[in-house]
């Protein structure tokens, strides 16, 4: 406890950068009692001025009760006592309501007021009693208005957001409560299998928009700052988030890089950049959030899930190989971009640990595999545009049976560009015309 | 002014005096869950309002019966004997005969379904029907006479008149029991009127087990309702007390006279509801309308233009439960203007509305088994629960503001209605609401409300220790008592019987103000339901005067 430190942290702040210091913001900035952070302001007021009258300015409170009789300069005590009458006989329901023993009784009012060094003999002559008075706040001029005192009171709770209100509550002096619930790590999971599991999975398919949202966030968070607390926690879970904030990344980044490679770079960015207190401590809850997102908060992820720079593996690219011959087949060269989001996606699914039943693509695809002799006959998807029964056009996606042949077995990954090309270059290679193409292809 | 020995505590050099650390009393809680809705698939918005006043009535008629049968058997006048009519169908002209029905004010004023379609179908502007805009009353002063009370029931209706109406205050949706007879013009003069009266009251640690040897330690509960929460940095001084206060940082050692109430002793913050700002809310309606209008139609790709949300007064919110929440168990209620559905009984905010509070809720439940109350608990508005073993009952104020509207104010006041008069008939309404044994009663009527098919969770099934009203305009409380058991026989078999305990139900009606105009936090004890009142303000010193 840096007790006789005090001097010098009033000096620097008070004095030298002009700031405005109350008690509570000294009492975690020096880790001491309110009681003691009180009577260090008070202190410090009281040498100063001694010293050079007016250098500081004090904010007092007083707490305590008021005069019966209200004095009209203040503002405070509005209506202090009007609570004291006692009710007449009913007006409105009288006497279908029997035993009507509504009575009022004495209220005891008191207050706690916030007042400037100046005001304060005045406003001790509205109080009744006075059962304590302290300074609240020390500036070197007066305040103007004493609603800056709450940027004071936001700002401290910016600068000091790791530290956990449970575990430093006491020196603050705070009132501590033994029966405090605070949920750790480890929540039961909710019924449906395991949301849990498949935000990690799910993260590095979304990375981009996730780190969009993340620095939404952040930037939220550099204004308000509440105490964010460390989880000092005895779940399993908890060796990871009580770590301070580069391990947890790292370990992050190890454990998603095998799916994204961008994840962790992204991640540096984010902690250099100037967000600064505000993005640094919300960077601690960032394991937190992972472990205690409720599930409401996954399906909000789960609405970005298209993003296609990070799916990975073999199984992705010999995946978007056959995506890209099927691609060819149809010919579909406006959209195709769209179309290999679509194909990253589905690439993307067998890496996640409970899968939704392959789709149907899978099924034809397989289909082409069959052609082992450089001919065969393959599925693919066709689009039709039909009238239904109701005289509506409605274009239907159905796969139909083509006979091909190549040279090539399926070429390697690095065969892709090539392919993609080979259609945009051969004008009117339609779908439908795979024999055409075949017929190229022998030459 | 008497000099205080406080002074000194504070107003000296650092001391080296090792502090201990204070502990805040435990809170035994239970909270019920009368008013929480069937989760989303089960919830159905086809069904017909006419049965909540069908089941209020079948729920009410038995105990507004009893009462009407000790008090009106073998009444006469003139010779005549007072008859009990079933039905108010049955009533017959000239007849003294007494009947109980559910009360319905046909007000001039009163939101009505059917015009707000003709004015939608006219003017052809949108195609969906917005909450009518808040009256003052439902009277129209230059008509009063357009009032007409009517008695209905499953059978029919009965317009009531006579002198005795005038003293008495009805709303609708109340059960009540009417002795009279009906006139030439087929009215039913009204000679004397009977309510439910209050419910059976649970006697204290009915539902938990009671603490053993607390009696040395005196607690409270505390209570507030309308912080207000807009976000911007100008209001929140007095929000900053009251963190101060209850986190222990105000005030001197507990001993003394005079001094603040022991924020230690405080074991429990209910919050009952509008703890975010007006201002939020009024943003809605402006999007309807012109420039903001277009603007709209440009973001349409995404169907939500994030721009025009302001997170910053949920995130202040959140920080101030989170800064109270290590010390302080929270009760939160939503309020009319906090995101929670609009419908009574309005269901618990939602958690993943606060980030860093929700380390402190219930895990989420896990299949059918009910989670154990969330140190931090969203809860129902409406809501009912245990605290310390009372039995607590309170509204974010819809009710009563709603009830007040049906009051005639032109009468007392000359229109001058944010006086005495106002908290004076607001404790009265919910006086009113305790002997009706309904505690919402306008709804479904003029308060829009979920329509329930099975319940009335309005109807009160016990009356409660603690009955609460919360954004009320001013702080106001009273004690109000039951009838001695020994008047209230066993006829009343459903709603409860008599108390063994042979002591007249008394109830602490208590109206919260809003704190971010009066700045009061409201201070229950738990052993004597006493109430206190604690203030925080700045002094309006010479820098505001100038």
């Amino acid at each position: 406890m840096a007790v006789a430190d005090y001097k010098k942290y009033l000096a620097e702040n008070v004095l030298n950068e002009r700031r405005t210091v109350t008690y509570r913001s000294l009492s975690r900035a020096l880790r001491s009692h309110s009681t003691l952070a009180k009577q260090m302001l008070y202190d410090f007021h009281h040498s100063e001025n001694a010293k050079k009258p007016h250098s500081v300015n004090a904010i007092y409170i007083l707490t305590g009760t008021l005069k019966a009789t209200k004095p009209a300069t203040n503002g405070t005590g509005a209506n202090g006592n009007d609570e004291d009458d006692i009710m007449p006989s009913s007006p409105y329901i009288s006497s279908s309501m029997p035993n009507q023993d509504a009575a009022a009784d004495q209220v005891p009012v008191s207050l706690v007021s916030l007042v400037r060094e100046e005001d304060l003999e005045d406003a001790k002559t509205t109080f009744e009693s006075i059962s304590s008075i302290y300074v609240y706040s020390l500036q070197p001029t007066v305040l103007q208005d004493l609603n800056v005192l709450t940027d004071v009171g936001r700002e401290m709770l910016v600068n000091h957001a790791q530290e956990d209100p449970l575990e430093l509550g006491k020196q603050w002096g705070m009132i501590q409560n033994t029966n405090v619930k605070r949920r750790t790590g480890t929540r039961p999971p909710p019924p449906p299998p395991a949301p849990s599991s498949i935000v990690p999975a799910k993260r590095p398919a979304q990375s981009e928009p996730s780190q969009q949202q993340k620095k939404t966030e952040t930037k939220e968070e550099e204004r308000p700052e509440p105490p964010n607390p460390v989880q000092h926690q005895t779940s399993s879970l908890s060796s990871r988030s009580t770590e301070k904030a580069a391990p947890v990344k790292n370990e992050k980044g190890n454990l998603f890089s095998s799916f994204a490679k961008t994840k962790p770079k992204l991640k540096k960015e984010e902690s250099s950049t100037p967000a600064a207190s505000g993005a640094k401590s919300a960077e601690p809850s960032g394991p937190e959030d992972v472990v205690l997102d409720d599930a409401s908060e996954d399906e909000a992820e789960e609405l970005f899930p298209d993003s296609n720079k990070q799916a990975s593996g073999e199984t992705r690219e010999s995946r978007k190989e056959r995506e890209e011959k099927l691609k060819k087949m149809m010919e579909d060269d406006d959209d195709e971009d769209e179309e290999m989001l679509d194909a990253a996606e589905t690439s993307q699914e067998p890496s996640t640990i409970d899968q939704p039943p392959p789709k149907q693509e899978d099924l034809k695809i397989e289909a082409s595999v069959k052609g082992g002799r450089r001919r065969g006959r393959r599925q693919v998807m066709k689009k039709a545009v039909k009238k239904d029964s109701e005289g509506y056009l409605v274009t239907v996606e159905e796969p139909s049976w083509e006979s091909f042949s190549e040279d090539e077995p399926a070429p390697p990954p690095a065969k892709r560009k090539p392919a993609v090309s080979a259609p945009k270059g051969k004008p009117r290679a339609k779908a439908g015309q795979g024999n055409i193409m075949s017929f190229f292809g022998k030459k | 002014m008497p000099v205080n020995p406080a002074e000194e505590e504070f107003l000296c050099s650092p001391s080296t005096q090792q502090y201990e650390p204070t502990t805040r009393s435990p809170s035994v809680y239970n909270p019920l869950d009368t008013f929480r809705l069937p989760p989303g698939q089960e919830r159905h918005y086809q069904q017909q309002y006419g049965d909540m006043y069908f089941l209020r009535l079948a729920k009410l008629k038995p105990a507004v019966e009893a009462i009407a049968v000790e008090a009106w058997e073998g009444f006469t006048i003139a010779g005549e004997h007072a008859r009990r009519v079933e039905r108010v169908l049955d009533v017959r002209q000239g007849e003294l005969c007494w009947v109980a029905g559910t009360i319905y004010m046909a007000m001039p004023l009163k939101p009505n379904v059917l015009e707000d379609l003709m004015k939608d179908a006219s003017s052809d502007l949108c195609n969906f029907t917005s909450a009518p805009p808040p009256r003052r009353t439902y009277i129209d002063p230059s008509n009063p006479e357009l009032t007409e009370i009517m008695l209905e029931d499953e059978s029919g209706r009965l317009r009531l008149t006579g002198s005795k109406l005038r003293s008495v205050q009805l709303a609708t949706g109340a059960i009540i029991a009417v002795l009279g007879t009906e006139n030439a013009n087929g009215d039913f003069e009204v000679v004397d009127i009977k309510v439910p009266d209050l419910a059976r009251q649970p006697s204290r640690w009915e539902r938990d087990e009671a603490p053993p040897s607390r009696d040395s330690k005196k607690g409270k509960i505390a209570l507030v309702s309308g912080l207000g929460i807009t976000g911007t940095s100008s209001e929140n001084l007095a929000l900053e007390l009251l963190t101060d206060y209850l986190l222990g940082y105000t005030g001197s050692s507990p001993s003394r006279d005079g001094s603040l109430p022991d924020a230690s002793g405080i074991t429990r913050l209910i919050i009952a509801g509008n703890s975010l700002g007006a201002s939020t809310i009024e943003e809605a309606p402006g999007l309807e309308n012109g420039t903001t209008g277009k603007k709209l139609a440009q973001h349409k790709k995404y169907g939500y233009d994030a721009s025009a949300y302001n997170a910053s007064p949920i995130v202040q919110l959140d920080s101030f439960l989170a800064e109270l929440l290590p010390s302080i168990p929270i009760t939160l209620m939503p309020g009319e203007s906090d995101p929670a559905n609009f419908a009574l009984p309005q269901q618990p905010i939602h958690r993943a509305m606060f980030p860093r509070a929700r380390a402190y809720c219930s895990a989420p439940p896990a299949g059918d088994e009910k989670p154990e109350p969330g140190w931090f608990d969203s809860v129902t508005n409406p809501w009912e629960g245990d605290v310390e073993g009372w039995r607590l009952w309170g509204c974010s104020g819809q009710n009563v503001d709603d009830v007040l509207r049906y009051l005639d104010f032109a009468d007392d006041d000359d229109g001058n209605i944010d006086t005495d008069g106002d908290a004076e008939a607001r404790i009265r309404i919910m006086e009113a609401m305790l002997r009706w044994r309904c505690g919402v009663p306008t709804a479904p009527d003029t308060i829009w409300s979920y329509p329930f098919q099975t319940h009335d969770p309005f109807v009160m099934q016990t009356c409660p220790h603690i009955f609460f009203a919360g954004n009320q305009p001013r702080f106001k409380t009273a004690i109000i008592e039951g009838d001695s058991p020994l008047t209230l026989n066993g006829e009343d078999t459903e709603m409860g019987g008599i108390d063994e305990n042979a002591s007249a139900p008394t109830v602490r009606l208590v109206s919260i103000p809003k704190f971010q105009e009066t700045g009061e936090l409201i201070l229950v004890d738990t052993e004597t339901l006493e109430v206190e009142v604690v203030k925080f303000g700045a002094f309006a010193g010479r820098e505001e005067k100038q």
